[in-house]
């Protein structure tokens, strides 16, 4: 569906089904450079089986209008904007890399608005090489390249696909490389509060892993789950990429959690 | 690498889309030679209706051997997704349908396959699906040709048999301006010697029988979604970023993005027409791919031995290959295939029509058959066969002389494959002594 938000239209995917409000609603926040389709084997589980969901395109990412914004504290803003958009009080929050952390930032802003806190494949800080942000200013599709050479699991590297036939790769490729992924990294780069953010929060929270995460390391990763006091999942064999690579464990530990508060839906 | 891996060719060929690890750790890809998938649940086999998550259903639909043979084309490709088919015309004929609707037009190259020619000349047309054909590196004429209602851009990077090589990307670049597709059949190349994606194809199909499967044991075709056409942009096609009835109102471009089409393709034709290649053919096919590098060098190299030899002989009237300097499309073909423009060679012999029919009775190790790309060398008379149902001027237009000969260079030793057409020309000559 679209949203005006700030003035500009904004896509948000809803799962294949019309967006209500009055449901428990689940707002997924992509990654740097990327965009709702990274959810594409989650949302639809959730929108069919009892709640509202949300996955917007943050502004100037593939669907949406509007201009990038360039910190992720901004970006946490525009999602409490968002929301409210909506017309969501509150919702469980579902962040992978740099979404986990404008997840942080919509908690520590407008604490009201989220319920749970998910992230996966996340750290409280995701430190980027300014070799990287240089390369992706210069071009989005070659920085996209290494990104996805890093990002991607031994699995996906051999080809493997969660849906049969699809390369991920090369869809990540295409996505990447026309969305604003220099302003994206750079945010990333400066955003260093994560894991003091985080010991600040008082909210349900869950955090999911990579065994083969090579952006946001399984120590790091552990370090927030401290801060966040969030019990962990580790799942081996995979990389940064988990919502593609391996969505159905991801979706089975979305359902797990996001359920243990909503016991009258599951 | 390609778009799709970071691996190089031969290694996707051998490895991608498939790790050891079922319970048995099988090393070659398995046969899942079954028609259906046991769903654990209620709520699991719903949710794999509804593309909440990916996984199999029906073989018709998808298959896990398949699927292996699917993603490892797709890598080698660059492209974002393939669905396999059953054979190379079945993958044609649903890349149209998915892309067409009766009202449609499409443009195509005049140098194609004789039987996708009366695929889009007649069958098509039964259809409402009209089709221009035009030469297709005239860039005027493929401008010109463009109307409001046209889906795409069709051609084959050589020709069948004219060997006439599409200048993919000054194409690509008019169908991009225009908002349509350009949909490559690259049978003829394999993505050994050309990834068609990296040049401005929107869309492969390859007739996987051919060089890709390369031992001539099973039929098969492809399609390729190369990820990089806006179906949104393009403002022409509603079927993918419109609401999709029978599928709870999708959109497929909203949902999918750069995989839409092959979404589309998996959701709605191969449920619909269900032209699915079989586990059987998929294995047999992947143990042709695993090799394919190795082959292709052989293949061009084998084709550039006899196209030297062929020159020499005072039997042969011309020869026709496209790294041929004497080839219209020869700079092209430099520029699309450095490792050599395939293993087609053309040639006519003295004594016409004639001398070419004595020429294929008399080879021995060649086989007179209709198909090219097996391992073996091949010989076929293209005028009385594969393009017979073309109309003289359309044989023409074609590329197609009365005298023709088609060769599909194969991997034997080139001495041997030399000994048998000198066999052949000799026959040739005597027939043409007696004329």
């Amino acid at each position: 569906m679209e949203l005006r938000v700030r003035g500009d239209n904004t896509y948000a995917a809803t799962g294949g089904k019309d967006f209500d409000n009055s449901l428990e609603t689940v707002l997924f926040i992509h990654g740097s450079g990327l965009d709702h389709r990274s959810w594409a084997l989650q949302t639809r589980w959730f929108a069919y089986n009892g709640y509202s969901v949300l996955a917007p395109d943050l502004p100037g990412h593939s669907l949406s209008d509007g201009k990038p914004l360039e910190s992720i504290e901004e970006m946490g803003l525009w999602l409490a904007d968002f929301l409210d958009a909506a017309g969501v009080e509150s919702a469980h929050v579902v962040g992978h890399s740099q979404g986990f952390l404008c997840a942080l930032e919509l908690a520590r802003q407008a604490a009201k608005k989220v319920k749970t806190l998910i992230g996966i494949g996340t750290a409280g800080a995701i430190p980027v090489n300014p070799a990287l942000i240089e390369a992706a200013r210069e071009s989005a599709g070659k920085a996209a390249e290494m990104l996805l050479q890093w990002g991607f699991g031994n699995r996906s590297h051999l080809g493997m696909s969660a849906v049969p036939g699809m390369q991920p790769i090369a869809i990540g490729r295409q996505i990447m490389s026309k969305n604003p992924l220099a302003i994206d990294l750079q945010a990333c780069a400066n955003y260093l509060n994560g894991d003091e953010v985080a010991s600040t929060l008082d909210v349900p929270s869950h955090l999911i892993f990579a065994g083969q995460d090579r952006l946001t390391p399984l120590k790091a990763g552990k370090v927030l789950a401290e801060k966040l006091k969030s019990q962990y999942t580790v799942i081996e064999d995979y990389g940064h990429m988990l919502p593609i690579e391996a969505p159905r464990r991801c979706l089975h530990q979305l359902r797990e959690t996001i359920a243990a508060f909503n016991p009258e839906i599951s | 690498m390609s778009r799709s891996s970071f691996l190089k060719p031969d290694t996707i060929a051998l490895h991608s889309g498939y790790v050891p690890e079922s319970d048995h750790g099988s090393r070659a890809v398995p046969i899942y030679q079954t028609t259906s998938y046991v769903f654990e649940s209620v709520s699991a086999g719903s949710s794999l209706f509804n593309v909440e998550q990916g996984g199999h259903i029906y073989s018709r639909i998808t298959n896990p051997t398949v699927a292996v043979l699917e993603q490892r084309i797709a890598a080698l490709e660059g492209g974002t997704g393939a669905i396999c088919t059953a054979s190379g015309m079945s993958a044609l004929f649903t890349t149209f349908i998915t892309l067409c609707s009766s009202g449609d037009h499409i443009i195509s190259a005049t140098q194609i396959y004789g039987s996708t020619a009366t695929l889009l000349r007649h069958t098509m047309k039964r259809l409402g699906i009209d089709c221009s054909f035009v030469p297709i590196n005239d860039e005027a004429a493929l401008r010109d040709a463009i109307q409001p209602n046209t889906k795409l851009i069709f051609c084959e990077s050589i020709g069948n048999p004219g060997l006439e090589v599409a200048d993919i990307p000054q194409i690509g670049k008019i169908a991009s301006e225009s908002g349509i597709p350009l949909v490559v059949d690259a049978t003829f190349a394999t993505p050994s010697l050309c990834c068609t994606i990296d040049h401005g194809a929107n869309i492969v199909v390859h007739s996987i029988t051919k060089w890709i499967g390369g031992h001539g044991l099973a039929v098969g075709g492809v399609i390729v979604d190369g990820g990089n056409f806006d179906w949104q942009a393009s403002g022409r096609f509603a079927e993918l970023t419109e609401p999709y009835a029978p599928f709870h109102g999708i959109k497929f471009w909203e949902e999918f993005g750069p995989s839409a089409l092959a979404m589309k393709i998996r959701a709605e034709s191969m449920r619909d027409i269900g032209a699915a290649l079989s586990p059987h053919s998929a294995f047999l096919i992947i143990q042709g791919i695993e090799t394919l590098g190795m082959r292709m060098k052989k293949h061009v190299e084998n084709a550039k031995d006899l196209v030297e030899w062929l020159q020499s002989q005072e039997e042969v009237s011309w020869v026709n290959h496209p790294d041929m300097d004497s080839n219209p499309s020869h700079a092209i073909a430099q520029k699309l295939f450095p490792k050599g423009a395939g293993s087609i060679v053309c040639f006519g012999v003295v004594g016409g029509r004639a001398g070419g029919a004595a020429f294929i009775d008399s080879v021995q190790l060649a086989s007179n058959l209709a198909n090219v790309g097996d391992s073996r060398t091949l010989v076929l008379h293209p005028g009385t066969t594969t393009h017979s149902r073309l109309s003289p001027q359309d044989m023409i237009a074609a590329g197609i002389s009365e005298d023709l000969i088609r060769v599909s260079a194969g991997i034997e030793d080139i001495v041997d494959i030399k000994d048998d057409f000198a066999r052949g020309l000799r026959a040739a000559k005597r027939v043409a002594g007696d004329q």
